[in-house]
């Protein structure tokens, strides 16, 4: 569905991403997991549009989208849950997910999404009216999941929606992505909770300093002890 | 001090609240602009005369009723400020250099006004011109009327429009964090043309106002920049309602000043507003 070829991206002079190519099939529920400063921010927005790619291309279910304007990408099928959610926090919940639903297709089914979104996130149903910055951090990650979700995607991506929350949070939060990937919708999720993001996903990759270092099933990769080294701060036996 | 009398006092407050619709249809394109454009246009001020001009020459050479110009004068720059706004991010100028640039359109228009109409004071005449009524013993003249009606109707309708609908709704979006309003289908240029279209067109209508109510002289475009941006300050960037409330609150304290003091105090008023605002809400400006 998601086919990613030798993606470059760059800062100015300094390069973040370079040549990540990458796979999403559709159903899949795929991380990338990584220290900070990896590239894994970086990859997630030029995947929505939010940085350009300065060679390589990014093919969503057959339609080059590498070179389309940043508004197009939603159209094309994309969502994203960005990096500390940025929600639009003057605005009221309701409105953030209105206004995931902007486009004319997405806002056709506006009632239909936001009652499966109420569904998922019951709490969020008793927060419509109220300003999306006065919630606390793990109701604004709903609502960021949720407004993605309002726009009807094909492919979800997700950065670090763990990130700030607090342990109990935590595992409802990636319960939810769980729910929402076996309903259907494509997820490619992003993360530095290695362990929690590898026994949610089927494959994944790992990216350091801007480069795929290893891929695999989720499951393989979790036993490599490079990996329970250097992310789980586990040492062998 | 003088103590006027009550009806006089009253005659006073009306007459504020009738400059401080003024006020607030001259501030609203300018703050929605710099609120959700970053856009500091002090060309706005010349584009309200330029339009108060033009509506002042159709009306008293072509002989066409004032108030039919609003289906001419504003369509034709909503164009302008879609040009403007087009060349703004074209070339990329910063709010603070917007400032500068549109200045210079300003003293561009002042002198062109001057070149085509001349410094001389030019007084519309029309059939609103001094048609007044009379309501509990005080004065209420037609234009100035007129303006604080379509003020306040043009404000609503604006907050209605910010509040109810998508398009409102992505515009506040786009002006909070327009990267993300773009990665759900915002399309942030064409909705920063069309925005500054309008804030233009607002300064066409508050132009046709202007030349409905007072004398035109073009040396008086920079005499209504401080209050304005005082009450636009006042009234929150980016506002819809803020300008009515701040505009009439500034409107008022000028003319009671006024009755009780003596004229030399309404910008003393206005300004004194405005510095004690910025002292004790820093973070809104
Ligand atoms: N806006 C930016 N301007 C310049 N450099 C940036 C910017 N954003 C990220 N970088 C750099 O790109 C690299 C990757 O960052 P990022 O994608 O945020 O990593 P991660 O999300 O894995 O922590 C880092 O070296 C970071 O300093
Ligand atoms: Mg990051």
């Amino acid at each position: 569905m998601l086919e990613v070829e030798n993606l470059r991206v760059a800062y100015g002079a300094a390069t973040a991403l370079w040549d990540v190519s990458l796979k999403v099939g559709k159903g899949e529920l795929v991380c990338v997991v990584g220290p900070n400063g990896a590239g894994k921010t970086t990859l997630i927005g030029t995947l929505a549009g939010l940085n350009r790619a300065s060679s390589g291309r990014m093919v969503l279910d057959g339609n080059d989208v590498t070179r389309l304007a940043p508004h197009r990408f939603c159209a094309a099928g994309i969502a994203i849950v960005p990096e500390s959610r940025r929600l639009f926090t003057g605005m009221t919940v309701l409105e953030n997910l209105e206004l995931g639903s902007f486009l004319p297709a997405a806002r056709e089914r506006r009632r239909e999404t936001l009652e499966q979104v109420c569904e998922l996130f019951p709490a969020v149903r008793q927060k419509l009216a109220m300003p999306a910055g006065s919630l606390s951090g793990g109701q604004q990650q709903m609502v960021a999941i949720g407004r993605a979700l309002m726009a009807r995607p094909r492919l979800l991506l997700l950065d670090e929606p763990s990130l700030g929350l607090a342990p109990s949070i935590v595992m409802d939060m990636f319960d939810s992505i769980r729910r929402i990937n076996a309903e259907g919708l494509t997820v490619l999720l992003v993360e530095q909770n290695v362990s929690m993001a590898m026994a949610l996903a089927t494959r994944a990759y790992v990216l350091e300093e801007g480069r795929i270092v290893m891929d695999g099933s989720a499951g393989d990769l979790i036993r490599r002890p490079e990996i329970r080294k250097a992310y789980l701060g586990l040492e062998e036996g | 001090m003088a103590i006027p009398s009550l009806n006089l006092l009253l005659q006073s407050i009306l007459s504020g609240i009738f400059i401080g619709g003024m006020y607030a249809m001259t501030g609203l394109g300018l703050g929605l602009a710099w609120g959700l454009l970053r856009q500091i246009n002090l060309a706005h001020f010349g584009f309200v005369f330029l339009s108060a001009y033009l509506c002042y020459q159709m009306s008293t050479v072509g002989g066409i009723d004032p108030l039919l110009t609003v289906f001419v004068l504003p369509p034709a720059f909503f164009c302008v400020g879609v040009a403007m706004q087009w060349v703004l991010s074209r070339f990329r100028i910063s709010a603070f250099n917007s400032l500068l640039v549109t200045f210079g359109v300003t003293v561009m228009i002042e002198s062109g006004i001057q070149y085509v109409w001349t410094a001389d004071f030019r007084k519309m005449q029309s059939v609103y011109a001094e048609e007044k009524f009379v309501v509990g013993g005080l004065f209420v003249p037609l234009p100035e009327f007129l303006t604080l009606a379509v003020a306040v109707a043009l404000s609503f309708a604006i907050w209605a429009a910010m509040r109810f609908t998508d398009l409102g709704k992505a515009m506040r979006a786009m002006a909070e964090d327009a990267p993300i309003a773009a990665a759900f289908g915002i399309n942030e240029r064409g909705l920063s043309l069309a925005l500054s279209g309008i804030c233009v067109a607002l300064a066409s209508v508050a132009g046709i106002c202007f030349a409905l109510t007072f004398t035109l002289t073009p040396t008086q475009i920079f005499s209504w920049v401080g209050v304005v941006f005082a009450v636009v300050m006042l009234g929150g960037l980016g506002s819809a309602l803020g300008p009515l409330v701040s505009g009439i609150v500034i409107g008022v304290s000028e003319a009671v000043a006024m009755a009780l003091f003596a004229p030399s105090w309404a910008p003393i008023v206005s300004f004194s507003l405005l510095i004690l605002m910025l002292l004790f809400r820093p973070g809104k400006a």
